[in-house]
């Protein structure tokens, strides 16, 4: 374990940094859809679901090469934001950005479905009884779909620490900046003598996911057992 | 409305409260093995970024330097304490990604035409592009092998082959895939392999096939084939049968770094001369 490279310390520090941001960041907007597509009927509702789903069925290449037109420092909107400050083309910040919309789809499937199971009645109570529906949202439907909520939270988390295609494409395999475990597995792969390196984060990679995701189930086997009781 | 906020706020933040009490062997527990496993990173924390505030500047380079390229990276860090990042793959990659505004200060390609490339598109540098290494193709097999072929006009690489994989990188765009197809289409055995031909996204990855026994044969750089044991040479293409192959190097246009001249300056002395040598570059004159 100590005897690491540092460029393996930077792939591990670097996913696990771009992870984090980009589920954190995408949180919002993950329980806002998942409400959104649990609950409301809308015009366009089917487009929603199909765009939130697209991520999970393209080839990953294919999200990263669209990120690259719309992101890239030659791209629709990458000029103005980078007139704002905020680059993503080659920087981390793009790798979480990758992550991110890799990430939403599993995020949002997990959510919904927990918005989906619980009692509407208990919102229509709540309803009755005065409040408003931003009050019931925050003081009701959240807290009961926790477990659904923190397992989403979970998987994209998992899912971003994994990112590879999209974040190959889009952002390249920058050592320090955008090289995560993935593209350092990779890069060592290309590398004759690179197998015992790759293996070793391979084993790394794998450990971390595993641990995000036995930590996802005991979480939400407690919040099932508080809500229960 | 507020009222209620306040109201839910209090809710939560008692609930939040409430959980760390009842978890508090937990918490502590996660925080002690927190601390022993950061307790590595922060002593010795991972750095792209020297001790100084300066940048290190940016190498993109093509995939075959890069044994060559780390010592002399390290013998840099050794005499001067900077470090260089260096982002290695195929110089055609490498050049569509510096067009695309990838962050790079000095870019080394293994051929001419992606240079040129970024010449056209005004992204170099003026002045700084020069030629500084060359190199040979090679036909490579899994050392365990030990097949006796001359590389000439005609020569029966399918036969020797039969029916295994040739490892090559792309032919269409990597500049040692360029150079493996012209050799092979002057010899006049292009038509005879394409069939066998497996395509890799840069050298180094033919390399690998081969190294690892996947593949049958592999047509790299001679320095590629001597940074590996595990492959053997079993010729070298001769120089006539496809363009020379060099190397050109610049620092670009967009580069702020003033590090990134110095880097420049250190890849022609003696030090760098010497490391480029033992992997089996061939120095230009200056």
């Amino acid at each position: 374990m100590a005897d690491l490279t540092p460029a393996e310390w930077m792939a591990i520090w670097l996913s696990l940094k771009v992870a984090i941001v980009a589920t954190v960041a995408s949180l919002p907007f993950g329980i806002f859809t998942a409400y959104a597509l649990a609950r409301w009927r809308f015009p366009g509702k089917i487009l929603l679901n199909g765009a939130v789903h697209l991520p999970l069925v393209l080839p990953p290449v294919i999200t990263g090469f669209a990120l690259l037109l719309l992101f890239g420092r030659k791209g629709t909107f990458g000029p103005f934001l980078d007139r704002l400050g905020l680059v993503f083309a080659f920087r981390w910040t793009g790798a979480a950005l990758a992550s991110a919309i890799m990430g939403f789809p599993l995020m949002v499937r997990a959510m919904q479905l927990s918005f989906e199971s619980i009692d509407r009645r208990l919102e229509q109570a709540a309803a009755t009884l005065g409040a408003n529906p931003v009050w019931t949202f925050f003081a009701v439907s959240l807290p009961l779909a926790l477990p659904g909520i923190l397992s989403g939270t979970i998987l994209a988390f998992t899912k971003a620490l994994g990112e590879f295609g999209a974040t190959i494409t889009f952002v390249s395999n920058i050592p320090g900046e955008t090289q995560t475990i993935a593209l350092a597995i990779y890069a060592y792969t290309q590398t004759p003598s690179g197998d015992a390196y790759a293996l070793r984060l391979t084993a790394i990679s794998a450990a971390l996911s595993f641990a995000a995701l036995i930590a996802s189930e005991i979480l939400q086997r407690r919040a099932r057992k508080q809500l229960a009781g | 409305m507020g009222f209620a906020m306040g109201r839910v706020f209090r809710t939560y933040s008692e609930a939040v409260a409430s959980a760390l009490a009842r978890n508090t062997r937990w918490i502590a527990a996660l925080a002690l093995a927190f601390a022993v496993c950061s307790a590595e990173v922060w002593a010795d924390p991972p750095s792209a970024a020297p001790r100084a505030s300066a940048k290190p500047p940016i190498v993109f380079a093509a995939a075959s330097l890069q044994p060559a390229l780390d010592e002399v990276a390290a013998a840099w860090k050794d005499s001067t304490g900077k470090q260089a990042i260096i982002s290695y793959g195929s110089s055609a990659i490498l050049a569509k990604q510096i067009e695309q505004g990838a962050p790079a200060d000095i870019f080394i390609s293994a051929d001419l035409k992606w240079m040129d490339y970024l010449d056209k598109a005004k992204l170099l540098a003026p002045g700084t592009r020069k030629n500084r290494f060359a190199n040979k193709l090679v036909l490579i097999e899994p050392a365990t092998f030990a097949t006796a072929l001359e590389i000439a006009r005609g020569f029966d690489l399918a036969g020797a082959a039969a029916g295994g994989k040739i490892a090559v990188c792309a032919i269409e765009s990597c500049p040692a895939g360029i150079y493996a197809k012209e050799a092979l289409e002057s010899l006049g055995v292009l038509a005879s392999v394409k069939a066998n031909l497996v395509q890799t996204e840069n050298v180094r990855g033919a390399l690998a096939l081969v190294s690892r026994g996947e593949a049958r044969f592999g047509i790299v750089y001679a320095t590629d084939a001597k940074s590996d044991p595990r492959v053997r040479s079993v010729g070298t293409f001769p120089e006539s049968s496809h363009s020379p192959i060099l190397y050109p190097v610049a620092l670009l246009a967009s580069s702020s770094n003033e590090d990134a001249g110095f880097f420049l300056a250190f890849l022609t002395s003696q030090a760098a001369t010497r490391i480029f040598l033992d992997h089996g570059f061939e120095i230009l004159p200056k």
